[in-house]
């Protein structure tokens, strides 16, 4: 627990394997937050999620990205210190208090995109995006954060797990099982915080894996061959349902509010085949940041009345 | 737009598969104002491998010379209260003999230990068959470890199988510590025991650049620069060697001192110089935009029979090189890393044993000096027999 430099105040949170706590950096007086890491109940040692999230966070340095500012050992106890960062979208999404305008949500679309785009240069793949893990600071910068899942860009021939995701973000190809994917399954979860972050509620609320399927689908058609070839080689394909994918009306409808460049930029990450799906630099190269409104002011956006 | 993204591809073979950016659409492009990009060196530059584990040659021995210092300090005042508490026991000669014997281990030695025990961890690890990477990770880890710590404060033997395990871990290549231990006949305990200390040592610092990604992107891009004028099969073949190769360069020093790119170039010069001089000509502008006579002349040696068209070759060749890398600077540099590579010695089992035994002797006047006054009855008992012979000293 002690460190000299830190003091630990709150305890804010309790995960799977870590403990969350605020404090202070004692010399600076600065918020910070410390993940204490559980690391005595692991039978094989430091655990894998713990392993990850510190390799990861100590090669990246990017202003949407969590910063780790220090890690410590304390009683066999790995610390990470964390900068403070008090709220989420996820929360933000769901206080019926706060109000957002599209500005509003272009900010966040960008600050998300540029984070996961330095994410993936370093030719790592994050695998776990959802609004809960889009923190943000006091001054309303969102920090892509919790990389217990990353894992570093395959290469051609590795064999990797689908399981991977919360399930509402889970792109196509991971659905069906597929054995390799790459910086494409980021780019569809963040879609689907579009979709949500425009709705309001969740897009793709599937209630297992097998109806995450349906909803997928049924929300923006099953893909065929024509538009994802051989994709009916993937297992279980022929027990799908086929529903044609979403007409631009059919979306207009859905999604009053957005212009015809946020659908354009909705559709190309939520596009079936991966190959095709816009990458990160595409997305933030694309017309919709590029019309009015400008995207809010981040300090400015009030997160609470 | 994709201007940015070509240069990325091209650069990052590995993703080619996946996705291909639409060169044709390259075209100069109105950028904002301050526009900066990130380059692929920046982003090396802000990795923990380059922030923490990279050195200049005289501040790595300094950095050796430091751990080295201070567990010497700690071996001789543990030799000095040795000395106190048993003053009233030792005789003259246990003295002389504690004075020639129970030193504490040089840089040298130290090094060379670990060398020894590096390459223990590499044919352990293969041994195991796990994948390259982890294979070069558990080398690289455990170097670092090394650098850090002093083989007299951790025994190397300890530490070989935490850090593959750590590696195989890290690597996102998981195994059970139980069928791990089982798989490697050692035991959970010992596999975990140091397993926060090597973390720690390790700075917290787990993502490795290993050279073999570069070694992936160098070959694609000679195939494209030198398009039609190198023979696939011979490339094959010593893409294969360049692999072996860069695994035997993760046990010696070249790893702190240079980059992966530079020591992947390097090694292909050790290969074949012929190719490596003709690539980087082409790619940085040793001779100013090569004519097609110019690349004919010189494509004598074996390395390149005339095969296939070179149409292609003309858009590759004036492409633009990057304007900060000068053709005899960077041939300088991979030339200095390629003796750095050859001069590296391994050590044989003897000199490892006899290193060994000092660091533990050093650190146990008192089984010294039992097994030093065995050794003499023994060979008054057999009245004088040379007994230099046979002289063992093993643990």
């Amino acid at each position: 627990m002690s460190n000299p430099n830190y003091s630990k105040e709150k305890k804010v949170g309790e995960g799977t394997y870590a403990v969350v706590y605020l404090g202070k950096q004692l010399a600076s007086g600065k918020s910070i937050a410390i993940k204490e890491i559980k690391t005595s109940e692991f039978k094989d040692g430091l655990d894998m999620s713990a392993i990850r999230e510190v390799k990861y966070l100590q090669e990246l340095d990017h202003p949407n990205v969590i910063n780790m500012i220090d890690i410590f050992m304390a009683y066999d106890n790995l610390n990470l210190v964390l900068e403070f960062l008090p709220t989420d979208l996820e929360v933000v999404i769901k206080d019926q208090n706060v109000l957002f305008t599209p500005a509003d949500i272009k900010a966040w679309m960008l600050m998300t995109l540029r984070g996961v785009y330095h994410v993936h240069r370093n030719f790592i793949l994050h695998r776990d995006l959802k609004p809960n893990n889009l923190l943000i600071s006091p001054d309303g910068i969102i920090k892509v954060a919790d990389f217990g899942l990353a894992r570093a860009v395959p290469g051609p021939r590795e064999i990797l797990t689908s399981n991977v995701v919360t399930r509402w973000y889970r792109a196509p190809e991971l659905l069906f099982g597929a054995k390799h994917y790459t910086y494409a399954v980021d780019v569809w979860s963040i879609g689907v915080i579009f979709a949500e972050l425009m709705l309001r509620i969740p897009y793709l609320p599937g209630q297992d894996d097998v109806n995450q399927m349906e909803v997928t689908f049924r929300a923006l058609g099953t893909p065929t061959d024509k538009v994802w070839p051989e994709v009916s080689t993937f297992p279980g394909y022929n027990k799908l349902q086929i529903y044609p994918p979403p007409s631009r009306d059919e979306l207009r409808k859905r999604f009053i509010a957005a212009t015809e460049n946020a659908l354009t930029l909705m559709e190309n990450m939520l596009m079936m085949n991966p190959h095709t799906r816009w990458t990160t630099a595409q997305c933030l190269e694309c017309d919709y940041f590029r019309e009015l409104p400008e995207p809010s002011n981040p300090a400015d956006i009030k997160l609470s009345k | 737009m994709s201007q940015t993204q070509s240069k990325e591809s091209s650069q990052v073979p590995d993703l080619s598969t996946d996705k291909t950016p639409p060169k044709e659409e390259v075209e100069e492009e109105e950028k904002p104002p301050y526009y900066k990009r990130i380059t692929d060196d920046d982003l090396y530059r802000n990795s923990s491998q380059y922030r923490m584990w990279s050195y200049t040659a005289d501040h790595l021995r300094e950095k050796r010379s430091e751990t080295c210092q201070r567990a010497t300090e700690v071996v001789n005042r543990k030799l000095e209260e040795f000395v106190n508490t048993h003053q009233d026991e030792l005789t003259e000669e246990d003295m002389k003999i504690l004075k020639l014997k129970a030193s504490p281990l040089t840089m040298d030695e130290e090094l060379k230990l670990i060398n020894f025990y590096s390459k223990k961890v590499q044919v352990i690890a293969q041994h195991l068959n796990l994948p390259t990477e982890v294979v070069a990770t558990s080398i690289t880890f455990f170097r670092r470890f090394y650098l850090e710590n002093s083989v007299s404060e951790y025994d190397p033997k300890n530490l070989v199988h935490t850090t593959i395990f750590l590696a195989c871990k890290s690597e996102n290549y998981f195994i059970s510590v139980d069928s791990f231990a089982k798989k490697a006949k050692s035991s959970r305990d010992a596999i975990l025991k140091y397993e926060f200390k090597l973390l720690e040592s390790l700075k917290f610092s787990l993502l490795n650049h290993h050279p073999y990604k570069p070694l992936h992107g160098f070959f694609l891009d000679i195939q494209t620069v030198l398009h039609g004028k190198v023979d696939l099969k011979y490339m094959g073949q010593i893409y294969d060697r360049c692999k072996k190769r860069i695994t035997d360069a993760l046990l010696t020093d070249v790893v702190y001192l240079y980059t992966p790119p530079q020591i992947t170039l390097a090694i292909l010069l050790m290969e074949d110089e012929q190719l490596v001089k003709r690539y980087l000509g082409m790619k940085f502008g040793k001779e100013e935009t090569p004519e097609e006579g110019d690349i004919d002349s010189k494509k004598k040696d074996a390395s390149a029979p005339d095969t296939e068209d070179t149409e292609s070759k003309d858009k590759e060749s004036t492409k633009k090189a990057p304007e900060d890398i000068n053709f005899d600077k960077l041939f300088s540099v991979i030339e200095e890393c390629k003796q750095t590579l050859k001069n590296s010695e391994s050590v044989s089992t003897e000199e490892a044993k006899r290193v060994a035994a000092k660091n533990y002797y050093c650190q146990k006047p008192d089984i010294l000096l039992q097994k030093l006054k065995r050794k003499k009855e023994a060979t008054d008992l057999e009245d004088g027999e040379p007994t230099s012979k046979k002289q063992k000293l093993d643990e």
